[in-house]
Formats: C-alpha cells, sequence, structure tokens
C-alpha cells in the first residue's frame, strides 16, 4: 500500500514555523535520542505573570514527519497557557497535520513529549511543582502509553501486547506477547527501553517477549 | 526527473519498449514445435538463452527465464539445497545478502538447515577466511553476490570460487554455489567458469529491461529440484507459459548492455566520481559507505550525511524532482536502521543519515550538477535546524 504524507505534513516539513533556538529560554527539555532515529528539542519563553507561552521554537533530528509533528505543536502551544499547552495530545497534533501514516505516529508522540517535558521542567525549576513520581506499575504503564504498535499507530497499552510490569528495586521487568519474527518486534523493544528507562528511579529495563 | 535510483529498478529502454511491443503482437502463440508460429515464439526465447549464455561464457541450455530476480533465487536456493541428499544440511551465505537471498535461508533454517551468515569487513568485503571454515560435508548451498546493493561493493567472487571448489574436493562432491548477480550485471563481466559458478540468477528490470523476468543459470549437471509445477513445455524448473514479451525485452536489454558496456561503465565511473568529488569538496562531516575507487561499481554511491536523517534528504531532494533512496530507519517498513549499513560498523545515527545514489548510463553530466546543486543546501538547511551538530573544532 502507499504510504503517503498530506499535504500539510509536507507544508510543514518544507518550511517548518518556529524553528531555532531561543537564547536564555525559560525552559528547554530535549526528548528521543539520535540512536532511536529522532529527537527533538524544544524551548520556551514564558510570561512569568500569566504562565502564558510568549515564545516557542524547536530543533529537530528526524524525518519529514518529526520536523512537521515539531512545527505544529509549536504553533498549538504559542500563546496557550502552560496547562493549556501540556494537555495537547499528540491525536491532537496528528490530526492538525490531516493525520499521519500510522507507522509514523510515533513522531507525533515525541513532538507532544518534547513540549511536555519542557513544560514540566519550567513548572518544576520555576514553580517548584515536581512531577515526577514514584517508580510504581502505574508510572511505568502510563509511560509505555507513549509506545505505539507501529502497523495501527495505537499504544501498546490500549492493544493489551504488554502482558506483566514487575519492578524490583529499579529493575524493571516488561513482559509483552508480540509474534516473534514479527518485523516491529525489535524496534518496539527498542522503544520500550528508551521511554521506562526516563523514569526516575529505573535502573534497568529488561523486556520480555512472551 | 533525475532518477538515481537504478539499483532498485531502472527506467524500460526506449529500444526495448520497441521489441516488446512487437513480440506482444507479432509472437503471442505459446512456444511450439512444428507450426510456425509456435517455433517462432520458441525461437525467440531461444535467442535470448543464448545471447545471455554466450555473454556469460555458459551454453545456451544451462539458461532459463524466470518471472524475476527473486523468483530465480527461490529456484536456485530452495530447489537446489533440496536435491543435494545430505545428513544435517547446512547453508552458508553472507550477512549482507538481498532481502530475497535471506528469506530463502531464513525458510530453509525453519524446516531444518543450519545457516551460516559469513561476515564483511567495513567496506563490506566478504571474510573468505571465514567462507573456508564453515565449508563441510554438510554444506548443500552457498550463496553470494556480485555487488553489494547497498553499498555497491564489487565481491571477490572468484575467490569464493576457488575455495567452495576446494571444499568440495573434501567433500568428495560438488557444493553448488549460487551468485546474485542481480546488481551486478549493470557494471560486471560474468564469466561462470572462471567464478566456479553453479547457479547466477539475473534480474531483468536493473539493466533497463521490463519488470516481472529474471534469469537463472543452471550449470549442466547441477542437482536442482523444481518448487513449483504445471506443464513442462518449456522448462521443469519455470512450468506454465513463458513470458514471451517480457523474454523479447530482457533480451534486447541485454543486447543493448554489452553493446556498449565498457565505454558505458566509464562513463557512469566518470559520474559518480564526479558527484563523490563534488559532495567531498563542499559537505563536511560524511561518511563514504562501502569501498572507494575500483572496489565500488561503476554506477554507485553512498554516502552517510551525519547529523540529519535520510528520509528527510531524500524527500527534499523528491520535491526537486531527484529519486534517491536511504538505509535510515525512518524510512524502513520495519523502521529498522539499514542491516548492510550496521554490518559494516556503522552506528544507527550513521546509517540514519545514509542517502545511496545509484545512477546509469542514461544520466548526464548536468543531472550530477543539479544534484549538488540541490543537495548541498538541503543538508546544510537540515543541519542548522538539527539537534545535534557537529562536535566544535
Amino acid at each position: 500500500m502507499a504510504i503517503k504524507y498530506t499535504a500539510k505534513v509536507i507544508e510543514h516539513f518544507k518550511s517548518p514555523h518556529n524553528i531555532g533556538v531561543i537564547e536564555n529560554a525559560d525552559a528547554c527539555a530535549t526528548e528521543g535520542s539520535p540512536a532511536c532515529g529522532d529527537e527533538i528539542t524544544v524551548y520556551l519563553k514564558i510570561d512569568k505573570a500569566t504562565d502564558r507561552i510568549e515564545d516557542v521554537k524547536f530543533q529537530s533530528y528526524g524525518c519529514a514527519s518529526n520536523i512537521a509533528t515539531g512545527s505544529i505543536i509549536t504553533d498549538l502551544a504559542k500563546g496557550k497557557t502552560i496547562d493549556e499547552a501540556e494537555a495537547i495530545t499528540w491525536k491532537q497534533a496528528a490530526d492538525e497535520l490531516g493525520g499521519l501514516p500510522p507507522v509514523k505516529m510515533h513522531c507525533s508522540v515525541l513532538a507532544v513529549d518534547g513540549l511536555r517535558s519542557a513544560i514540566r521542567k519550567y513548572k518544576k525549576e520555576v514553580k517548584g511543582i515536581d512531577y515526577d513520581s514514584t517508580l510504581d506499575v502505574k508510572t511505568v504503564t502510563e509511560e509505555l502509553k507513549h509506545v505505539l504498535w507501529p502497523p495501527v499507530g495505537v499504544d501498546i497499552i490500549t492493544l493489551k501486547l504488554v502482558k506483566y510490569i514487575g519492578i524490583d528495586q529499579g529493575a524493571v521487568k516488561v513482559e509483552i506477547s508480540i509474534n516473534s519474527d514479527d518485523k516491529f518486534l525489535d524496534p518496539t523493544i527498542n522503544e520500550i527501553v528508551e521511554h521506562v528507562s526516563k523514569i526516575r528511579g529505573v535502573k534497568s529495563v529488561n523486556v520480555e517477549n512472551v | 526527473m533525475i532518477y538515481l535510483d537504478n539499483f532498485r529498478s531502472t527506467m524500460v529502454a526506449p529500444e526495448v519498449w520497441e521489441t516488446m511491443r512487437t513480440a506482444a503482437i507479432d509472437e503471442y502463440a505459446v512456444p511450439a514445435a512444428f507450426t510456425q508460429c509456435g517455433t517462432g515464439a520458441a525461437e525467440l526465447i531461444e535467442r535470448a538463452q543464448d545471447r545471455l549464455a554466450t555473454a556469460i561464457g555458459a551454453l545456451q541450455n544451462e539458461v532459463v527465464f524466470t518471472g524475476s530476480g527473486t523468483e530465480a533465487i527461490n529456484i536456485a536456493l530452495w530447489g537446489g539445497a533440496w536435491a543435494q541428499t545430505v545428513d544435517k544440511p547446512e547453508i552458508v551465505t553472507s550477512e549482507i545478502e538481498h532481502p530475497a537471498t535471506l528469506a530463502v535461508y531464513r525458510a530453509l533454517e525453519k524446516e531444518g538447515c543450519k545457516a551460516h551468515y559469513i561476515k564483511v569487513d567495513g567496506e563490506g568485503t566478504y571474510d573468505l577466511d571465514q567462507l573456508s571454515t564453515v565449508l563441510n560435508e554438510h554444506t548443500v548451498m552457498v550463496s553470494l553476490m556480485g555487488v553489494n546493493h547497498m553499498i555497491g561493493t564489487i565481491e571477490p567472487l572468484a575467490q569464493a570460487g576457488a575455495i567452495i571448489a576446494e571444499a568440495s574436493q573434501r567433500a568428495g562432491r560438488r557444493i553448488p554455489f549460487h551468485v546474485d548477480f542481480a546488481s551486478a550485471l549493470q557494471t560486471q563481466r560474468l564469466d561462470v567458469n572462471a567464478m566456479k559458478a553453479d547457479l547466477v540468477s539475473f534480474s531483468s528490470n536493473k539493466i533497463h529491461g521490463p519488470k516481472g523476468v529474471g534469469a537463472l543459470y543452471v550449470r549442466k549437471g547441477t542437482k536442482i529440484r523444481p518448487i513449483s509445477f504445471g506443464s513442462e513445455s518449456y522448462s521443469p524448473l519455470v512450468p506454465g507459459t513463458p513470458n514471451t514479451m517480457g523474454i523479447a525485452g530482457f533480451d534486447k536489454a541485454v543486447e543493448l548492455l554489452y553493446a556498449t558496456f565498457d565505454k558505458d561503465v566509464e562513463y557512469m565511473r566518470a559520474l559518480t566520481d564526479r558527484l563523490a568529488a563534488g559532495i567531498r569538496e563542499h559537505i563536511p562531516h560524511i561518511l563514504l559507505n562501502g569501498p572507494d575507487g575500483a572496489g565500488r561499481a561503476a554506477s554507485h554511491l553512498c554516502y552517510s550525511f551525519l547529523f540529519i536523517e535520510g528520509e528527510a534528504i531524500m524527500m527534499f531532494l523528491d520535491m526537486d524532482g531527484i529519486v534517491v533512496d536511504t538505509g535510515s530507519a525512518c524510512a524502513a517498513a520495519t523502521l529498522k536502521p539499514n542491516y548492510i549499513l550496521m554490518a559494516i560498523g556503522r552506528n544507527h545515527e550513521q546509517a540514519h543519515g545514509s542517502i545511496r545514489f545509484t545512477l546509469s548510463r542514461y544520466n548526464t553530466e548536468a543531472d550530477v550538477a543539479t544534484v549538488l546543486a540541490k543537495l548541498i543546501p538541503i543538508v546544510e538547511r537540515l543541519r542548522a535546524q538539527s539537534t545535534i551538530r557537529p562536535p566544535a573544532q
């Protein structure tokens, strides 16, 4: 089947909005990693009296949809309060672009994660609100909702691909159930490790396909 | 459009299309004996067999036309391996073969064959010491390729053939040697005897022939079993009515290929050298994937542009009417970085930034100039946007 980007994605890829760096940003966060194929950095300038995002910029190491989703989420966030911007979902960002191919939905997740990380950093550093929760099954489950199953672009928790989450003194074990010769098994395991490793207190991540 | 993805598929040459059109109209009868129309079609196929056979040092009846390069590989590997009656069968290939070969090997593994995947060096050249180590009396198939499709490495097949011949003597029986020559045919001459190959597969659409046609060389006396069944009037290995129109097109493509072979190879070498020189001169932070100079196929060039991602480069070039390929995970249906780039020691990030330029005799110096003029600002622009930067000097 032909996988194509929408005209809106192409438009944002060709001429991304809000690309660049904000010097002396009030918050800045990077999500993803070059080893995983894509990375985004989001910079925020925030009016401290109103908590409104005055300016937002991003940089991207990634494919066309990575650049386009960075462009669209920064458009969506600009002028919003930090609480409003934090509530932007990856589904919303993808919809704004007229949709993304399922295999590219994770780019939207990454862009939204970048924006939320920057906002939470600001909240923690400037407002003293600490989001980092304790390491428990609920936190891991929430984080795994950011891992999408590429053929359909839906998260692995909703699809019930995660069978077990165990935590023992910082060692996290995640059991999944995916056909052992599925071409998306390895990239999905990598993404689970990447996401769970971000949670505070995690010392090791072991993913087993059962 | 400037088309630089000729290792994936090529434009059908105008003369090829004309030949196919004529064949479709005039030679629509099933090849058969005695009748004028039947023998006309049969002779068309025999001429095509003869031309390819002569070019590769084979006999006419050692060449059979298939439905694709992939089908030729399937018949050779599956049919060749199971024709051997050996206990605990073992099969040998490399870790950088074409997906068609690797898929048949995985299927053979599931049927109980033990597979050995030989390693390659940083330029993608086979580890021949490892090859000689893994060959033994259980080996029922060795499959190697003439030119690697991703990085352009010309593989040392004559040496590999000699190693396999020696191992065959030790084993007391001929170990079948299959060569995937699909990506090599455009730029490499082939002598099946010098290479000591028993089976060689070809693909028409890599040399400006039509899609839907391939060929398989089967050395006389090589044990091989059919993998599909039907009317054997053309060949027991490829049952059913042959694709006369496609074969006529492939034949014309072979004729055109060898009519100007040396001149074209030299011409394509000059173009890729010029493209490489332009990239090296104007774009810093690059890595050449595969060998430099004579070890690389004349029409092939694969560079990694560090700190940026290949799908983005490919799409920008596409918008400028330039067609290339990338080994980036982002552009792969599997979201995995290209396995050949990983096998030669590239990391994920280096594989992500890879762009493969594969030329043909139809490209021009003006094409190369346009590609450079478009590519340089695209790389600069994506780097300016990227989260990762070259380390400070």
